[in-house]
């Protein structure tokens, strides 16, 4: 089970781990994109981290539209409004819980990941986050379908996304500024996967 | 009316466009809001923000709609999450654009000034790409040209205008009209159609409709209307378009070259030289225009008439260099002959000749001693810039000169080849190069900026012939400037070699031109890859299009050669962007301000020194004041974050040099709100100096490109200057000397350091090879050499390159060489 002290390391530990691998996603986000992913991230993160000490808030669903919002105003590309959505709608069915299972962390995982889609039209193997994501939501249900707590499932749903974020490298890219490279963009691991593996990497480290 | 929102990844993007856009409507436009970057640096997008400017846009439109312009990418999607973020009710008048963003933005701008609802704007957006993709016809990703036809029948009054504006019915024209035409709507209709080309007729309300009809300069437009105030309409389109569409012929932008098309050297006979570094023909003298005296003068008014029609002459010649030097060779060329064309025009040097013909002067006299009044005046004055406008004084005044006194102008001298004191730029721009087989020129070196004009247009140029070119006029000569061999009145037997040998030139380089665009691969497989040397936006494209992968020098210091105020950060930028956007997508290296030696620009001023070549010179001049480096570094910078480019720093001659201009950067990188030069951008130096070549190791630690200038490191070798011809056989850039320099930089840059050559030795296709040899991989030469380059080393193995260099660095001297370098081709 986790309460707002532990989304609240979720995210602290998100910004952490995407600082020490900025300068990877850059560097994937070069060979395929505008070089600014890890840079974008950090900005975002910093932002989202720095929240809890600047307010209190009254519920993990209201930190986290505020943590969704602050990524749509501070990171700059894509990643702003996908990853923004992505949090605003992981809120939605949290909104009356304190303290989060396996269950409803499922139901809102499904939400995020499904704002992802809708917002960046991306389909499985357009070598996108949506390429971690499907995986690791897919990982995460199956495990709290047979019994196993929010940790347990979140760690298959970390396992499954780093999987699926192996997988983008052959990929040509559909979508985004990597897809103006057409075949050139395989060969190549995706940033926003990479970067969507972290985030689940660091809640399986924290929401438990 | 609707209001309007810009999205961008950039503020500066934005607020660029909607001002580019707010040129285009009336002073009661729409609004136009802007939601663009995280701050005024840093580039993203901000559903918050884009939110925010919905909710302004909306509330200005009283209700109308909004229609959104995106650029790409996160533009979208944060538009998008913005319409989830506002009152739904906001959200349902708010239409999202696919329109590319500038081309929408004005389209859309010009609909809503006109009232125009939503959808209308919207589809108007839509169609901003109609007038490029009709313009660029089968370019790919052209579009077909959806040209609105509106022929329908009905009562339409009509009238005939000509189209007088010299960039014809460009986008600001066109939004006149179209505003114009607004005023009658919606109860009387006009339409245009060109009766020039036989386009149309399309809705004068349309932008982008208007924009397809393609009307030039000199082409007549009818405009039809039908309706009530179909006459009152009818005559202000005629009064607006007296002005030339609001829009009355002006000076060139001395930018234009940025937007000029490229030059099409093969469209037009006389305008690409040959190409082959040699000719043969009877000599061409430059005539001297003799002292107008002993002239018995005729009656005021017949002196009068003679000068009226000399002027007018002059000034019609000086309009057809103007539109073909604009043609070919980009507006900042034209506005030389442009700025003569206006001191004609001046009433006060007019009136001045008026008066001394009134006192009884023959006209040719009174035009001297007032060009020479007035030639003294501009250079008593105290601002450099007007003294310089003595010598356009005297220039405008020598070409009525010799109209007054029938001597032929230089441009139109006749066949053959032309021998000439020095070739100076307006001169190499403008000489027929069908007409005109070759250049000697007496005096000055390879490198002046007539000089690399000429080469770029592919006409040989033999220079520093001094004496020996003293000839009649039409006495064979042949030369050839690879080998720096003049023949004067050459036997028969000379004569047939000479013409074989320039058969077999053109067959070569007929084949070169057809294979140019393929990359070079030696016979064993080794790249190596062939730039071209670079000194305005028209060279660039030239030499992108004889299949140069890249340049490999781009001197700025021509560049902005004719210019006698420094460029601002923004012109620059432009410039240096349209060079980039020429060689697209390979790299150009482009070399920061080279002054003082003989490379003078009136907005750098260098104290007058007893060695120029040993003095201020290349970085040198900026050390005590850095601040147009500065300048330039900040472009480059700018320039950098969309475009593959390098930054080269001239005449580095130490360590503290290389780490000063390194400090000068990051300076520059800091008043743009880096905190580091972007990292594309790649940061040499010129290896001109000696001591540089024997320390490159400590000296090139850490850069991305070293660029040889072989020209200043052969003079510096050897001590001898390189425009002095009287010191030409000491300066001989194939001396074994230099080419163990070569050989040294060449082994001794530090690993991952691209070293280039971009002297005149890698203009030349027999050296080229010897160069590889030594080492280099990367050249850069004149544009016309382009091809035989390419061509010459997909024919050759590395191998034997190594061997032929082997043999040139122990040769005896230079001369030496040379004869390897001949029997390496022979054989």
């Amino acid at each position: 089970m986790a309460d707002l002290t532990a989304f609240q390391s979720w995210i602290a530990a998100c910004s952490e781990s995407i600082t020490t691998h900025a300068d990877d996603l850059t560097e994937l986000d070069r060979a395929i994109g505008d070089a600014d992913h890890g840079s974008n991230m950090r900005r975002g993160l910093s932002a989202c981290a720095a929240l809890a000490d600047q307010e209190d808030f009254s519920s993990i669903d209201a930190y986290l539209k505020k943590v969704g919002m602050t990524l749509v105003s501070t990171v700059g590309g894509a990643s702003g409004p996908l990853y923004g959505t992505f949090f605003l709608r992981l809120a939605g069915p949290l909104a009356a819980s304190e303290d989060v299972g396996s269950r409803e962390f499922g139901q809102a995982l499904r939400a995020g990941v499904e704002g992802i889609v809708a917002r960046g039209k991306a389909e499985a193997g357009d070598k996108t986050m949506y390429d971690a994501f499907s995986p690791a939501l897919e990982a995460f249900e199956s495990a709290a379908g047979s019994g196993a707590g929010l940790a347990e499932a979140l760690q298959a749903a970390a396992d499954a996304a780093a999987q699926g974020r192996d997988a983008t490298e052959p990929m040509v890219a559909r979508k985004g500024r990597a897809s103006y490279l057409g075949e050139r963009s395989a060969g190549h691991q995706d940033p926003g996967a990479t970067s969507a593996t972290l985030l689940i990497e660091a809640a399986a480290k924290t929401l438990a | 009316m609707i209001g309007l929102v810009v999205v961008s990844h950039s503020r500066a993007l934005a607020e660029a466009a909607v001002a580019l856009a707010a040129e285009m409507s009336p002073d009661d436009g729409p609004a136009l809001e802007v939601a663009a970057g995280l701050d005024e640096q840093t580039t993203g997008t901000d559903a918050v923000a884009i939110a925010e400017a919905l909710g302004r846009a909306d509330d200005a439109s009283g209700g109308a709609g909004v229609l959104v312009l995106v650029d790409l990418g996160s533009a979208v999607l944060s538009a998008e999450m913005a319409l989830e973020m506002v009152d739904p009710d906001v959200a349902a008048r708010v239409v999202i654009s696919p329109a590319p963003l500038v081309e929408g933005l004005i389209a859309a701008t010009v609909a809503a000034g006109t009232g125009a609802d939503l959808p209308t704007c919207a589809t108007e957006a839509g169609r901003g790409l109609d007038a490029k993709a009709s313009h660029l016809g089968d370019a790919p990703g052209a579009t077909a040209p959806p040209t609105e036809e509106v022929d329908e029948p009905g009562d339409w009054d009509a009238v005939e205008v000509s189209v007088t504006g010299e960039h014809g019915l460009h986008a600001r024209p066109a939004s006149r009209l179209v505003s114009t035409a607004a005023t009658a709507a919606p109860d009387t209709r006009v339409r245009v159609r060109n009766v020039t080309t036989g386009t149309g007729p399309v809705d004068a309300l349309s932008l982008s409709g208007v924009a397809t009809l393609g009307a030039r300069q000199g082409h007549v437009l009818r405009v039809e209307a039908s309706g009530e105030r179909a006459e009152e309409v009818l005559g202000q389109i005629e009064r607006l378009a007296a002005t030339a569409f609001g829009d009355e012929p002006g000076p060139a932008q001395p930018l234009a070259d940025a937007a000029a098309p490229a030059p099409s050297v093969s469209e037009e006979p006389g305008v690409a030289g040959s190409g082959l570094e040699a000719a043969m023909g009877p000599a061409v003298l430059d005539q001297t225009v003799p002292e107008p005296d002993d002239l018995v003068a005729g009656t005021e008014q017949e002196e009068q008439d003679r000068l009226d029609r000399a002027v007018g002459q002059a000034l019609e010649a000086l309009d057809q260099l103007c539109a073909r030097a604009r043609r070919h060779l980009g507006d900042g060329q034209a506005e030389v002959f442009e700025a003569h064309a206006a001191l004609l025009r001046d009433p006060e040097l007019l009136g001045d000749v008026g008066r001394r013909i009134s006192a009884g002067e023959a006209a040719p006299l009174a035009w001297q001693q007032a060009v020479h009044e007035i030639a003294a005046r501009f250079e008593a004055l105290p601002d450099a810039y007007l003294q310089e406008r003595a010598q356009d004084v005297r220039s405008v005044g020598e070409r009525v000169m010799r109209v007054l006194l029938e001597v032929a102008e230089p441009e139109a001298l006749g066949e053959g080849v032309l021998v000439v004191d020095e070739l100076d730029p307006a001169l190499a721009i403008s000489l027929d190069a069908g007409a005109i087989q070759g250049v000697v020129t007496r005096h000055g070196g390879a490198l002046g900026h007539g000089v690399l004009i000429a080469r770029a247009r592919g006409v040989p140029v033999l220079t520093g012939a001094g004496a020996r070119a003293d000839v009649e006029a039409g006495t064979l000569i042949a030369f050839d400037a690879r080998a720096g061999r003049l023949e004067i009145d050459p036997a028969p037997e000379v004569q047939t070699a000479f013409s074989q040998m320039l058969e077999r030139r053109a067959a070569e380089r007929q084949q070169a031109l057809a294979d140019t665009h393929l990359p070079v691969v030696t016979r064993d497989g080794v790249r190596v890859t062939v730039k071209a040397n670079v000194s305005s936006v028209a060279v660039a494209r030239l030499g992108a299009g004889l299949g140069a992968e890249g340049s490999g020098l781009v001197r700025t210091e021509a560049v902005f050669a004719q210019w006698h105020r420094a460029p601002t950060v923004d012109q620059q930028v432009e410039v240096y962007s349209a060079i980039a956007d020429a060689f697209d997508p390979h790299a150009v290296t482009i070399r920061t301000w080279d002054v003082g030696g003989d490379k003078p620009l009136d907005f750098i001023p260098i104290e007058e020194e007893a060695n120029p070549f040993l003095g201020v010179r290349g970085i040198r001049a900026f050390r005590q004041d850095p601040a147009l480096l500065l300048d330039q570094l900040e472009a480059l910078c700018r320039v950098a974050r969309s475009h593959r480019i390098n930054v080269l720093f001239p005449m580095v001659t130490s360590l503290d040099d290389v780490d000063w201009a390194r400090a000068r950067l990051q300076e520059a990188a800091r008043r743009i709100g880096l905190s580091a030069p972007p990292h594309q951008l790649g940061v040499g130096i010129m290896v001109e100096v000696p001591a540089v070549a024997v320390r490159l190791a400590r000296l090139a630690q850490g850069l991305d490109v070293i660029s040889i200038g072989s020209n200043d490191l052969s003079q510096y070798t050897l001590a001898a200057e390189r425009g002095n011809p009287n010191v030409a056989t000491w300066s001989d850039g194939l001396d074994p000397s230099v080419l163990q320099l070569i050989r040294l930089i060449c082994d001794r840059a530090p690993e991952g350091v691209v070293v280039s050559l971009c002297g005149e030795l890698a203009s030349d296709p027999e050296v080229a090879g010897l160069l590889v040899g030594l080492g280099v991989r990367e050249l850069s030469a004149s544009p016309s050499a382009v091809p035989t380059i390419k061509a010459r080393l997909r024919a050759v193995s590395l191998r034997e390159l190594q061997d032929l260099a082997a043999s040139a660095v122990t040769a005896r001297d230079a001369a030496a060489v040379r004869d390897l370098l001949t029997l390496h081709i022979q054989g």
